[in-house]
């Protein structure tokens, strides 16, 4: 069955069943991955999944389900028990009807038919980016690289009705240089055109080599840059605290403060449903509404929350396409860049530290964003604007809204990235914040 | 009850055979799970999931491939295999390491988890009835403190499987999972903080059916917990940072078990393999039988503990699980084992290697790791330290990816004075090494608890539901910080 006719069945089966609202999202992925250590490939896999995604509500009452049963009989059997559960809820005074329409979408355009249709040249491209990183001074590289090709289709109760594709190419290499020291490179994109497997494997392997030898260094307040990578995961929290659901259970450190200051000025944040090279790129919401352009912090301001029908009724304003039927969520952030190199950046700093890598963070109160990460791979000392040396063993424990009011400045070159640890496709800048608590572990 | 199809399952390994694999094995793997969300009293949409599918690995030339799909017609599966075939070969040309499986004696088994009351029999109004009593318990606040935000959930996953492998192993499994957790804002004269019950971002959760959540005693669990928040959120007094005993409470030391002794004793990734995503370990292969901590210092994990949220009978390969003892007298003892570890080791697998569903190759995890009891009570942990701090529970925390240098932030925490528990304290930091911490310790309570996890690892990511846990812990002259 085509995704289109699974979507059109669930959609006329529940309306069968005299529900109000019906949102049928039907997904075909087909994710080829191949992971590698020490230089050999360790599997290489196929993932393919045909998924129906539901929303429905009744009288106020209201569910989502997801089957991977896609069958015809059993996507019946699935919306007939879904209707049922439905009929079992409270009514929800937050209940807000779909949106409804006529809808026009974004023409798609981050589907790369080469990337989609090549079978062959994965095991090239790691190959490449293993080789880049041995020459550029490892001794062993590892890593993952993902190529993915999904098609989806979405029908509603409120008239909504498009399809969607796209493809996508991830490559993350972490190189050895010796047991200690590792350096780590990405390459992210929609087309293979984008795609740079060598330039991630030398980079992993330069910042391998590099962080070699480590200097001592004391714990305490330095001026810290952010390299796009630490960058993304950091500003990933942010655009999850900008989900008006985030807001509204307490979840997020932006709640209370539209209008208000939460940045510097020389920083601006937006979601984009389709922007070129997105790597979560969307043209329709899972309510029906099309993507767009969405400004959540302006010249340090915050202009607004991300909403889905639901919260923009209980906000008392528009939604912004970006439903998530419980929680609204970002496809695509982007920090607008700055105009200066990063060697620029390196060059403004007295006392500081250079992360290019981080991991685990988690927070002590999401209401006020006091938490801590850690520097994973390469992180440099800075001085009188040249770095000085390696250092290992970090940790930035800060909170998130203090470091956004401390950015000093922003680089102009930016990065996609989307990893094993940041989850949210982000266009991220290098940024240099200044105070910034970094500790160690005391013994 | 999902179909789970046997002759499907030997038909792809039969054809995996014939196209020249050495191992070939196949799992039908479902998940069936529901859940209610409660916020601030008002019901958002329920959420239920059926995900059922194949999932295949075969090794090829020394090669490994796996493929998943939940499309499994006969010509969809046969067309996987034969794609997998291709693909191990296609690999080999990059492949230093031939991959190789240890010898386990092929099982035929049925396994289930206990399960009373079959949460079958138990829809959204038993889940969204559990929430809204859970609600109105706390919903006024405690001692002056509001609960201005609540976020309840509570949620029952059912998991079933047939696993066959080219050995002959033959086994089928039923798990169903019980669970809840909580977000509470608390706010207090302009101070506000979103904390955890239970703390830590962790949750109540068992296997078992709706007997759980008699079992888990979640009123009274989410009532002492409430009057504690609000205890917490009202205090300032700032922990003194200097050298000092420690008692940490079951919590704390249940999440150092699992990140300081459980991940860094995966053979996966002491070879490596998570090296670009879960990381590596401090331990070395050749380490089993180096001191890391004191002669106080016992771990263990144990999937086969009746009840527990990482309870299991046998592995992802058909081996059959036991207790492990990570670090005994603080000597490190064991490695947690897959097959293909276990080879390079030279040993048997301890059956450690799980899936959590059709379309995730199984790898090394932790079913339920703990700190083991001793003989002490929290008096007399307590009772001959002059000046120390007791961190009860924590929200804060994370470890380097070698699992060597560690960080837990105190939530309720309290000094120590004389042998007694005083007043308490703010927030007390715990960053340490992880042989400075095992060695520091020196005497362990009776008394056991366990919370629930989920345990991230794997690309792509695998959330496997495991149990922390352990007694009260006493350590010797620790320096804390503060936030």
């Amino acid at each position: 069955m085509k995704i289109m006719e699974m979507a059109d069945l669930a959609l006329k089966e529940a309306l069968k069943l005299n529900v109000t609202d019906v949102s049928a999202i039907s997904a075909q992925v087909n994710e080829k991955m191949i992971r590698f250590s020490n230089n050999s490939i360790t599997v290489n896999k196929q993932i393919k999944n045909l998924g129906l995604f539901l929303y429905i509500a009744k009288d106020g009452k209201r569910i989502t389900g997801a089957t991977s049963n896609p069958s015809v009989e059993e996507i019946k059997k699935f919306t007939s028990n879904l209707v049922k559960a439905c009929e079992a809820l409270s009514p929800s005074p937050d209940y807000a009807p779909l949106p409804k329409g006529e809808f026009q979408y974004h023409p798609h355009e981050i589907y790369d038919k080469e990337l989609a249709e090549d079978e062959t040249r994965m095991i090239e491209f790691v190959k490449e980016a293993i080789d880049a990183g041995l020459r550029a001074g490892a001794e062993r590289v590892s890593g993952s690289l993902t190529a993915s090709e999904e098609e989806l289709a979405i029908l509603t109760s409120g008239n909504a009705s498009g399809e969607d594709r796209k493809t996508l190419i991830l490559l993350n290499v972490r190189a050895f240089a010796n047991r200690e020291a590792s350096g780590h490179g990405l390459s992210c994109a929609t087309r293979l055109r984008d795609f740079d497997p060598s330039e991630a494997g030398n980079k992993a392997g330069e910042y391998a080599k590099a962080s070699m030898n480590p200097g001592s260094w004391e714990e305490g307040i330095y001026d810290l840059i952010t390299m796009p990578t630490v960058t993304a995961d950091i500003i990933q929290h942010v655009g999850a605290s900008a989900s008006a659901f985030a807001v509204d259970a307490g979840l997020s450190f932006l709640a209370d403060k539209i209008g208000q200051r939460v940045g510097a000025e020389n920083f601006t944040l937006r979601d984009y449903g389709m922007i070129e090279g997105g790597l979560g790129g969307r043209g329709f919401d899972d309510e029906g509404l099309p993507t767009r352009e969405n400004t959540i912090i302006e010249k340090g301001i915050l202009k607004g929350y991300l909403h889905n029908n639901t919260t923009s009724k209980k906000f008392n304003t528009t939604p912004t396409g970006n439903a998530g039927i419980i929680d609204p969520h970002p496809w695509n952030l982007v920090v607008d860049s700055g105009t200066m190199s990063i060697e620029d950046l390196t060059k403004e700093v007295k006392k500081g530290i250079l992360v290019t890598n981080n991991w685990y963070t988690r927070f002590q109160n999401l209401r006020t964003g006091e938490y801590s990460t850690i520097p994973r791979d390469a992180a440099f000392f800075v001085e009188n604007g040249k770095i000085k040396h390696s250092v290992a063993g970090l940790r930035i424990s800060d909170s998130i809204p203090r470091q956004l009011a401390n950015i000093l400045y922003i680089s102009k070159e930016r990065r996609w990235v989307e990893w094993w640890e940041v989850s949210t496709p982000t266009l991220a800048p290098a940024i240099l914040i200044k105070d910034v608590t970094i500790t160690k572990a005391l013994e | 009850m999902i179909a789970l199809n046997e002759d499907l399952l030997a038909s792809a390994i039969d054809l995996a055979q014939k196209l020249g694999a050495e191992y070939a094995e196949a799992r039908l793997h479902g998940t069936k799970e529901i859940g209610c969300l409660l916020r601030n009293g008002i019901p958002e949409p329920a959420t239920m999931g059926d995900f059922y599918g194949i999932g295949i690995r075969i090794i090829h030339s020394g090669s490994l491939a796996f493929s998943a799909t939940n499309d499994i017609s006969k010509e969809n599966v046969k067309g996987i295999v034969e794609s997998s075939v291709k693909r191990a070969k296609a690999s080999s040309s990059l492949l230093k390491h031939r991959i190789l499986l240890s010898e386990e004696k092929a099982i035929r088994a049925n396994w289930r988890a206990e399960e009373k009351k079959s949460v079958e029999n138990v829809g959204f109004e038993e889940l969204l009835e559990l929430l809204k009593d859970i609600d109105l318990l706390i919903k006024d606040g405690r001692r002056g403190v509001a609960f201005q935000n609540r976020l309840l959930l509570s949620s029952i996953l059912l998991e079933e499987k047939i696993y066959m492998d080219s050995n002959g192993a033959v086994i089928r499994s039923r798990v169903p999972r019980v669970g809840f957790h909580s977000y509470i804002t608390t706010s207090y004269q302009g101070k506000i903080a979103t904390i955890t019950i239970p703390s830590g971002y962790s949750q109540l959760g068992e296997s078992g059916g709706w007997e759980v959540i008699d079992r888990l005693k979640i009123f009274d669990y989410v009532q002492k917990e409430a009057e504690n928040l609000a205890l917490v959120v009202k205090n300032e007094q700032k922990p003194p940072r200097e050298t000092m005993d420690v008692v940490l409470g079951p919590q704390v030391v249940g999440i150092i078990a699992h990140e300081s002794a459980g991940h860094p004793g995966e053979a996966d990734r002491i070879l490596g393999r998570e090296a670009a995503q879960a990381g590596e370990s401090y331990l070395k292969r050749n380490d089993l039988g180096i001191k890391i901590g004191s002669k106080e210092a016992y771990v263990s994990d144990d999937p086969t503990i009746p009840h527990s949220n990482g309870f299991y009978l046998y592995d992802d390969e058909g081996v059959p699980a036991r207790k492990r003892s990570l670090i005994e007298a603080g000597v490190i003892h064991e490695f947690l084992h897959n097959r293909a570890t276990a080879r390079e080791f030279g040993i048997s697998s301890n059956g450690s290697s799980r899936a959590v569903s059709y379309d995730r190759e199984p790898i090394v995890r932790m079913g339920n790791t703990f700190v083991e009891p001793s003989d002490y009570s929290l008096e007399e942990l307590l009772e001959d330290i002059k000046f120390g701090v007791y961190i009860k529970s924590f929200m804060e925390w994370n470890i380097d990816d070698k699992r060597f240098n560690q960080r837990y932030v105190g939530l309720e925490a309290y000094s120590i004075e004389k042998g007694e528990v005083k007043g308490m304290v703010k927030n007390p930091v715990l960053e340490i090494t992880t042989p400075k911490l095992w060695s520091s310790v020196d005497a362990r309570g009776k008394e056991i608890e366990f919370v629930s996890a989920t345990c991230g690892k794997g690309d792509p990511m695998q959330g496997a539901p495991v149990w922390t846990g352990g007694p009260n812990m006493r350590l010797r002259g620790i320096r804390i910080g503060g936030r």
